[in-house]
């Protein structure tokens, strides 16, 4: 999970590897937001599987790369 | 990935007291420092510890009783640094870099670097919002397989 000057740079950096997702800072730093905002509360529970997908796809991730439940064993 | 329905509410507990004793020194807390302010012994601690690990409620080391990651922080030196609530940070990753700031819910400064290039990065985030809107993140392991080795991922 890392950060990149430019498509040209990650497409150098990944050589012969398959691609991942590639989304924009602006879209990490939202999602970031979502995800990590409660961490330190006091009053924090776990969330389920099927919250952290809401999250993900409430921000336009829909697609199979970010599908929590595959090669889930444990749902 | 093992979901959380069964975790235990003195594991919650513990791991929440974990986590404000992580941000209240700045690095990670020990056994012994969790047990001083529960008084609880260090084996239960470490058991406790154990479990939200299982859990995935935080990343221990594999061969030390130490926290690895309290996601977003990270208990160990990382190319992700963040200085945020007047102190500087590290991160598991580009993601938990902005999830410094976003758990402390202050503005931040990561410093990192392109894993191409090696040049660096600087990102202020302000009012939520990082000030270099041209940078891109990859993310190479699928969500369903973030957990079967957190540390690569």
């Amino acid at each position: 999970m890392n950060l990149f000057r430019s498509e040209g740079h990650i497409g150098r950096w990944l050589g012969s590897r398959a691609s991942g997702a590639t989304i924009s800072v602006t879209k990490l730093c939202e999602l970031a937001h979502a995800w990590w905002g409660n961490r330190i509360e006091p009053n924090w529970r776990p969330r389920t599987r099927e919250q952290n997908q809401a999250i993900l796809n409430g921000l336009g991730l829909t697609d199979a790369f970010w599908d929590l439940s595959a090669a889930d064993p444990h749902p | 990935m093992r979901y959380h329905f069964a975790m235990d509410d003195d594991d919650v507990a513990l791991r929440n007291l974990t986590y404000r004793q992580f941000v209240e020194l700045g690095h990670a807390p020990t056994v012994h420092d969790i047990a001083a302010v529960t008084g609880a012994t260090p084996d239960d601690v470490w058991a406790s510890w154990r479990r939200l690990h299982d859990d995935h409620a935080l990343v221990l080391q594999s061969h030390t009783r130490e926290i690895r990651m309290a996601n977003p922080f990270s208990a160990v030196p990382t190319a992700y640094r963040v200085f945020a609530d007047d102190r500087w940070w590290y991160a598991n990753c580009a993601w938990d870099a902005f999830g410094v700031c976003a758990a402390l819910h202050v503005d931040g400064r990561i410093e990192a670097s392109c894993a191409d290039c090696g040049d660096p990065i600087t990102v202020h985030v302000r009012d939520e919002r990082p000030d270099d809107e041209g940078l891109l993140f990859h993310c190479v392991v699928p969500a369903g397989r973030w957990w079967d080795d957190i540390v690569f991922t």
